[in-house]
């Protein structure tokens, strides 16, 4: 799956970006009225004019979420202890780590990069084919980034929002980046794909473990955040734009103008490589008594 | 009568010196103070839950800029609100956030938090970085943004790995007032919360 010679998976790439495009165009949000400042405003800071189509994914995802991703994630939380489950995650951030030294080096971060490739050397040997984090203890700490982190480094935007049911929130260069690093960054994919090795089943179960790991990750955190939200759709979508620019930032803390022009008509900036359409702050009286 | 009236000014004024000049000290040891506090007052404490969200509430008050975050929150929608809307929703945000926050008390489990470093955040600012850290080995990022006040520092935002606790509730407000019924509509879906609780 993972060759990308193979002809099944690049028909399949061009077929499911050409549904992307189709089901998307025909799914726009209306773009509201040009003379209507907050809704413009609104529309623009959540940079989702997929949104109708979006939410539709969204209840399909929590269709599916309660009828087969939580029965699979709690099955495993039973079946695998807290430590045990540790070790499967520190497992797979191992054999990932690869797809972060390639970005950490494509984004010019040398430091982070031998960092990266420190823990690889020391996790894979010392920790045991990575099951035990032995580079967090000795100063190595986890990180990691992925094609859309340095296209965003390179300047390139989010894209529209779009919620892919099972997978989750993500935006046009996320959910491409992310194909990229599955099927062609990845170097345990390459090697685990070549059918020469006849490990393909070592590639799926692979496949499998990451979705199982990042939902046992995530699923805690996502239903407190539906608890607690009036819209979790919006919710989720916010918290997901921001988990992305700060972990493009490397985790710095936003810069302050995000937080304080609050008092004028600006939207805010959640992206660090995208400014909002702000609104001039001079707004004839007769806009502000329209809504 | 003026007796009484001075032993209360005293009193006043000798509960609010240790806090005035601790809050003085700098941004770390406000948040290492708050946590602590939070700590022995509340999460630890063998106490029942409604007692637990009272002292909560209190801490809140005193240690976070209500009014700020929430016309922060609020955003360009502050313009179009009466300020009887203003206050209604004040008082819903504040017990929806009591309220969000006091549904976790019952899962403390003697985590601890552990101030990394503070970095400046504009004139009157600090940031302050994190770390919530579990006797299980758990890990997670939580940066306080302080703001100067004429009583000391205030927090106007807490970031949990990257995730802005009022950058989300704007958004998300956002939402529900462009789909919905505008401002009114979210007063109602907030007024319905609080009272589910």
């Amino acid at each position: 799956m993972k060759n990308l010679g193979n002809g099944t998976t690049s028909r399949f790439i061009s077929l499911s970006l050409l549904l992307m495009i189709t089901v998307g165009l025909s799914a726009c949000a209306t773009r509201p009225p040009a003379d209507d400042l907050f809704a413009v405003a609104a529309f623009e800071e959540a940079n989702d004019p997929l949104e109708p189509l979006n939410r539709v994914l969204f209840k399909t995802d929590q269709v599916l979420d309660a009828a087969l991703v939580r029965p699979i994630v709690n099955g495993y939380r039973t079946v695998v202890p807290d430590r045990g489950r540790q070790s499967v995650n520190n497992f797979m951030n191992n054999i990932r780590a690869p797809i972060t030294l390639v970005h950490d080096v494509l984004q010019g971060e040398m430091s982070r990069a031998r960092t990266t490739l420190g823990r690889i050397v020391v996790n894979t040997t010392m920790g045991f084919f990575g099951f035990f984090d032995v580079g967090e203890q000795i100063g190595l700490p986890y990180h990691s980034e992925d094609f859309g982190q340095t296209m965003a480094t390179w300047g390139a935007s989010e894209g529209p929002y779009v919620y892919v049911p099972l997978l989750g929130p993500s935006n046009f260069r996320d959910g491409f980046g992310f194909m990229v690093d599955a099927f062609v960054v990845d170097p345990v994919g390459w090697y685990l794909g070549n059918p020469r090795n006849n490990l393909e089943w070592a590639q799926w179960t692979s496949f499998g473990m990451l979705f199982i790991t990042t939902k046992d990750a995530t699923m805690d955190a996502t239903d407190e955040l539906n608890a607690s939200s009036l819209d979790y759709y919006s919710a989720l979508r916010s918290a997901y734009r921001q988990i992305r620019a700060s972990e493009i930032r490397n985790g710095a803390v936003a810069p302050m103008d995000d937080f304080d022009e609050f008092d004028d008509m600006s939207a805010v900036t959640v992206a660090p490589t995208r400014q909002s359409a702000s609104i001039s702050p001079e707004m004839p009286d007769t806009l502000l008594r329209s809504n | 009568m003026a007796l009484r009236f001075t032993a209360l000014i005293l009193l006043a004024f000798v509960a609010l010196t240790p806090f005035s000049s601790a809050q003085a000290q700098d941004p770390a040891a406000f948040i290492g103070e708050f946590s602590q506090k939070g700590i022995s007052d509340i999460l630890a404490a063998d106490i029942p839950g409604d007692e637990k969200q009272k002292r909560f509430r209190a801490m809140f008050d005193q240690y976070f800029d209500i009014p700020y975050i929430g016309r922060f929150v609020l955003g360009r929608y502050g313009r179009l609100t009466s300020d009887e809307q203003k206050e209604k929703f004040g008082t819903l945000f504040e017990d929806v956030i009591v309220q969000t926050w006091s549904r976790r008390f019952s899962e403390y489990n003697g985590q601890t938090l552990k101030v990394n470093s503070t970095v400046t955040d504009g004139d009157t600012g600090a940031i302050v970085k994190s770390h919530i850290v579990g006797n299980d080995g758990t890990n997670i990022a939580v940066d306080w943004r302080l703001r100067e006040r004429e009583s000391g520092y205030q927090v106007v935002d807490v970031i949990v790995e990257g995730v802005s606790m009022a950058i989300t509730y704007r958004q998300e407000y956002s939402t529900v007032i462009t789909r919905g019924g505008g401002f009114d509509g979210l007063l109602d879906e907030m007024q319905k919360q609080v009272a589910a609780q």
